[in-house]
């Protein structure tokens, strides 16, 4: 009986020690696995005359939306615009300046941007709203808006404050300080930058650009 | 010793097959062990760089290709048909994600393979990663890829956009699958060279164990002189080595046993010898005083008679003791003869004059064997000398044929039987099985008996050299029985 016993141990344990090492012939299927940084596409913008405005995808996030604001004439980028996108500004020189971004932002997504899914948080303005935009010490830009900013939600507020940022310099990491029409204000970066994380592949530049124009107002 | 070979060749769990067994456990889990980890980590290497080749030929197939912000619809199908026609190692099936777009290198915009979890890791945190799906016993390996741009030179910005590659991993399955057949059709040869030391093992322990085997038996049947050849140094030559020290100490201690028996024997055989002569003288003058005695007073005359029947006696115990002498020095010769058998017993019972009414005999005529005459007569003559003085008369002599074992087919083992049956109060149980031992008294209170204490032992010594038996017994209405038994050899050889 004991003999029987330590029998029946002893194949135990040879199952149990069989199991792990016979187990899982052939491919098994494994959890998601994290590989290396993201892939990094070339979207062709010029800080000289392109702008980027944030508008809200399908998934609540913000995306990214590269305008140009070349007129029709110009030799580069005509193939990618239709008739009246361009903005209407005398502007041929520097970057687009903040308050012409703001006011693109605020006329909302364009049938393009509404192709692909995207709308915006903000609600319809009025056109001929003023935007006041001043640039203080410290990299703290203040902006005067033409609506209230009680009542917006919170991807509204990114929505401006991005924007904002990424109009002001080349790494959009200023601190924004909006008011609204109605005296209230708020306060925020944008912190979508992925620029110092280190763990994005720094790749050489497809093209050369102009040098960055912090510095400029 | 044929039968005990054939024994151990049956034997199933016998000490080779369990050499056997447990070198092929041995052996087979260790190949075994072996053959798992090395599939185990060949398999992950092989895998490993399949994966880490499709993820970053997909990383850079997608750096090389440019989008414009927002996605258009259009022509997006037509690029993504061109990252996936660059696919490494295998071909792959590319799909994109932006916004509410949903597009793809084939024929469905939205695969069936790639699982939410992988969808929620891209959207959640800007890093490639990938998944292997087993999907109808069929392995995917999926790979999501998060897109960033450039919108400033210190300034990297997700670009909404998710591309996602499917592709089959079926030459990595055959590579896999290869890796198995390997590994199995390395072990089973493995196994079976393990046998080889297997069988060496069992037998360099099998031969000296069949040996000292042997030698037992062969000293069992008598041979003390056997010995096993020692070989080597290990267990089993000591053993061997035991063995053979054991042997010869009990063969020198039997060889002195037989030599102080030999000596006792020689020694009575010698005594009966030198007390002969004497005897002899003393005899003839007992017989002159015998004669004289009625001439003398009676208290010499009853001295004279005493000495005179105390040296008889004496005469016949020296001569008894010279008989079991020969027997003991097998010295005793049978001098068979074709005999009557009741002739023979008839004979006996004249010569010692027990022809009145006290012996009665039931012998039917006819009965013929080869007997020793002489011997024969000393065994009757014992025993009815027996019966008279120890049992009561009448004493009964009876004679009859049997064959022993007989079958309708086979005549059997045909034995001649003599029974001498008294009258008397029979035998103590308790003195049977001694009743044949030399000077044992059946009546501790009666030292002095009438005989020598040896005419039993005698009578079977005798029976013995017939190649017969002879047994006591008690007869139901009392009385004791000593039957002897002898096998009718003549008859045999007539029939």
């Amino acid at each position: 009986m004991i003999r029987a016993r330590t029998r029946r141990h002893a194949a135990a344990v040879a199952v149990a020690a069989a199991v792990p090492l016979l187990g899982g012939c052939g491919i098994r299927g494994t959890d998601v696995i994290e590989a290396g940084g993201p892939a990094s596409i070339q979207a062709f913008v010029n800080p000289d005359y392109d702008m980027l405005l944030f508008f809200r995808s399908p998934d609540g996030g913000l995306n990214p939306v590269v305008r140009t604001t070349v007129p029709s004439d110009a030799v580069f980028g005509t193939e990618y615009l239709v008739s009246g996108e361009v903005e209407d500004s005398g502007v041929t020189e520097g970057p687009v300046p903040t308050e012409k971004v703001v006011r693109s932002l605020l006329a909302g997504p364009r049938e393009k941007d509404r192709a692909a899914g995207l709308s915006t948080s903000l609600p319809a303005v009025r056109a001929g709203g003023t935007v006041a935009v001043e640039r203080s010490s410290g990299g703290r830009v203040t902006a005067r808006l033409p609506l209230a900013l009680k009542g917006l939600d919170s991807t509204a507020l990114r929505q401006l404050t991005c924007t904002i940022a990424y109009s002001q310099g080349g790494d959009g990491k200023a601190v924004v300080e909006l008011t609204g029409q109605d005296g209230a204000t708020r306060s925020d970066t944008c912190g979508l930058d992925l620029g110092n994380t280190g763990n994005v592949p720094t790749e050489t530049e497809p093209r050369a650009r102009p040098t960055p124009s912090g510095t400029t107002g | 010793m044929t039968s005990g070979e054939q024994r151990s060749r049956v034997r199933v769990f016998g000490l080779r097959a369990r050499l056997l067994l447990a070198f092929l456990v041995v052996a087979a889990i260790s190949a075994g062990t072996t053959a798992a980890l090395t599939y185990r980590e060949a398999r992950s290497a092989l895998l490993q760089t399949a994966q880490d080749t499709a993820v970053t030929s997909f990383r850079d197939r997608v750096q090389q290709t440019g989008f414009s912000l927002p996605l258009p619809r259009e022509d997006l199908e037509g690029v993504l048909r061109d990252i996936a026609r660059m696919g490494k190692p295998h071909p792959w099936v590319v799909f994109a994600e932006y916004g509410s777009i949903r597009a793809s290198s084939g024929e469905n915009p939205v695969s069936t393979v790639i699982t939410p979890e992988l969808r929620r890791a891209a959207r959640a945190n800007p890093h490639g990663s990938f998944e292997r799906v087993v999907k109808d016993g069929v392995p995917y390996l999926t790979i999501a890829m998060p897109t960033v741009f450039k919108a400033g030179p210190d300034s990297v910005l997700p670009s909404g956009i998710v591309l996602y590659a499917v592709m089959r991993m079926t030459d990595e399955q055959l590579n896999v699958d290869a890796l198995l057949m390997a590994g199995r059709d390395g072990a089973l040869p493995g196994l079976a060279v393990a046998l080889i030391p297997g069988l060496i093992a069992a037998r360099s322990v099998l031969r000296p164990v069949r040996k000292l085997r042997q030698a037992a038996l062969s000293m069992g049947s008598g041979r003390l002189d056997t010995r096993i050849p020692v070989r080597g140094s290990d267990e089993l030559a000591d053993l061997a080595r035991t063995f053979n020290e054991s042997t010869g100490q009990l063969e020198r201690s039997v060889r002195e046993l037989r030599e102080a028996e030999e000596r006792a024997r020689r020694f009575a055989s010698d005594v009966s010898h030198e007390l002969r002569t004497p005897l002899a003288g003393m005899l003839a003058v007992t017989e002159v005083l015998d004669e004289d005695a009625d001439g003398l007073d009676a208290d010499t005359a009853r001295a004279v008679r005493l000495i005179s029947a105390e040296t008889g006696k004496l005469a016949v115990l020296v001569e008894d003791l010279m008989e079991i002498s020969r027997f003991d020095a097998r010295a005793a010769e049978l001098n068979a003869d074709e005999v009557d058998v009741a002739e023979a017993i008839r004979k006996t019972l004249q010569n010692r004059h027990w022809t009145d009414d006290r012996v009665r005999v039931e012998l039917p005529d006819g009965i013929r064997a080869r007997l020793d005459p002489r011997r024969f007569d000393v065994v009757i003559a014992n025993l009815v000398g027996n019966a008279l003085r120890h049992g009561g008369a009448p004493v009964t002599v009876s004679l009859h044929t049997e064959h022993l074992g007989a079958e309708a087919h086979s005549p059997g083992t045909a034995v001649l039987i003599t029974e001498v049956a008294d009258s008397g109060p029979g035998i103590q149980p308790a003195v049977l099985p001694h009743i044949f031992d030399r000077f044992y008294k059946a009546d501790a209170a009666r030292t002095r008996s009438a005989g020598s204490g040896l005419g039993l032992a005698i009578t079977l010594e005798n029976v013995k050299l017939h190649g017969g038996t002879i047994r006591a017994g008690n007869l139901p209405g009392g009385g004791a029985v000593f039957t002897v038994e002898i096998p009718l050899h003549t008859e045999e050889a007539d029939g």
